[in-house]
């Protein structure tokens, strides 16, 4: 097996037998987007605005959740150590790392998105774009989320840290991903060019972010 | 240790190319506490060196340095008169304070991803643990493993990496006398090889010909 095929089974496998795999990410997103209507209101016109944002919203908050342990748990059990000491690039491992976490964990959201979608009276091709808007933006959420953990691994209530790094750097990806559900919704082109403009931050992210995270990983252990 | 785990620990293996550690005038500190000035190390094939010292002198920050994970202030580290930091990679097996082993994880499912990550064929598992007398551990998650097969485990992993220049990072703290047999004989048969051996160790190892650096006393 090839070094990054390892990496990203052992940590998709860590996250199912570990943490839960996808329930902690998926029942946060879930109670988020099923209580944010009680405090709405009833009005289905205003839900329907409004659900491609808090979707988008809770969704982004949802990826926030694993991002202490993605590499704390590396950082203080010597795993990175060993990482250091292997002949692959480092932001190569990060990269599978970050994506093998994601891919067993974050897989729901798109799905859920779609039915929130529909919980919030979009119309089905809305409630597709918004969850095809979603899996595009995955990536980019995964490994910024991954960018922040790696700077607060290690550090005491790292969670603030990582709140405080990640979600400015998120907005790029929340305003896009919540535009093309929007868009879709009012029927106007543009969601078209949202939803590309998501794969697009997702695209340059996971080409850039491997090497923040490995300098960052370089920097807590140093 | 019995003679039978004895003698599967010291089976021949292929000699490691000749390997030389130089340090030449290291300069070490964390903060404002100078925990080495102007330190000169020469280690070769088959020697070993014991880092002592009170805690808080530096022997694990000496480690760091010598596997690259940390910036010497000055001096240089050389490995066969490359910088360190460039052939670390493919050099040096590294045990530090903790494991890397996760609490769901068995010594099966870690050892076959460390196999993976050093290009070791998962066939030199089983050798492995057994010079360690945790074979029958193998498929025993991590947190129900004790502190000491935990070690064991993280020693194994060392002797699967296949490398030369062995830093362990007190190798011996939760081991039991037989534990402390194992790795005496695991460390015989790497420097029989032509393998290096660094220690931190704040217990007397009973290593024949290692050499020792008081940490505290530079």
């Amino acid at each position: 097996m090839g070094v990054l095929t390892a990496i990203f089974a052992r940590e998709a496998r860590l996250a199912w037998a570990g943490g839960g795999g996808a329930a902690g990410p998926a029942a946060f997103f879930l109670a988020a987007i099923t209580l944010a209507p009680l405090a709405i209101g009833p009005a289905a016109d205003l839900l329907a605005a409004a659900g491609p944002g808090i979707l988008a919203f809770a969704a982004l908050l949802s990826v926030l959740q694993s991002a202490e342990r993605l590499f704390g748990d590396d950082f203080s059990d010597g795993t990175l150590d060993l990482y250091l000491l292997t002949p692959t690039s480092l932001a190569a491992l990060c990269l599978a790392k970050v994506m093998g976490q994601a891919s067993a964990t974050l897989w729901p959201l798109p799905l859920i998105g779609v039915l929130g979608g529909l919980m919030y009276g979009l119309p089905p091709i809305s409630a597709l774009v918004l969850g095809a808007a979603l899996l595009a933006a995955i990536p980019a959420l995964a490994l910024i989320a991954g960018f922040a953990g790696a700077l607060a691994a290690g550090i005491k209530r790292g969670g603030l840290l990582i709140a405080l790094i990640a979600t400015p750097m998120m907005v790029p990806v929340l305003i896009f991903a919540a535009g093309a559900g929007r868009s879709a919704f009012a029927g106007d082109e543009r969601a078209v060019a949202n939803l590309l403009l998501t794969l697009a931050i997702s695209l340059g992210t996971v080409a850039l972010a491997p090497f923040g995270i490995a300098a960052a990983v370089r920097g807590r252990l140093g | 240790m019995t003679s039978a785990s004895l003698s599967r620990t010291v089976t021949p293996a292929p000699k490691f190319p000749d390997l030389r550690l130089s340090v030449s005038d290291l300069g070490l500190s964390r903060g404002d506490m100078v925990l080495a000035r102007d330190l000169g190390l020469a280690l070769g094939p088959g020697e070993a060196l014991l880092l002592t010292g009170r805690n808080g002198t530096g022997k694990t920050s000496l480690l760091r340095a010598l596997a690259g994970f940390i910036e010497p202030d000055t001096g240089a580290i050389r490995l066969n008169d490359e910088p360190a930091a460039l052939a670390a990679a493919d050099t040096i097996a590294w045990l530090g304070h903790a494991d890397g082993l996760k609490p769901g994880e068995t010594p099966r499912s870690a050892l076959r991803f460390w196999a993976d990550l050093y290009g070791q064929p998962r066939t030199a598992i089983m050798p492995a643990l057994r010079a360690l007398e945790i074979d029958h551990l193998i498929d025993r998650p991590a947190a129900r493993l004790s502190r000491g097969q935990q070690r064991r485990c993280g020693l194994a992993r060392i002797v699967l990496a296949h490398r030369p220049l062995w830093l362990l990072d007190e190798p011996a703290g939760p081991l039991d006398a037989e534990g402390r047999a194992c790795l005496a004989a695991l460390v015989a048969s790497h420097r029989a090889r032509g393998g290096l051996v660094i220690a931190a160790t704040h217990q007397p190892l009973d290593w024949p010909d290692a050499r020792s650096l008081d940490m505290g006393a530079i």
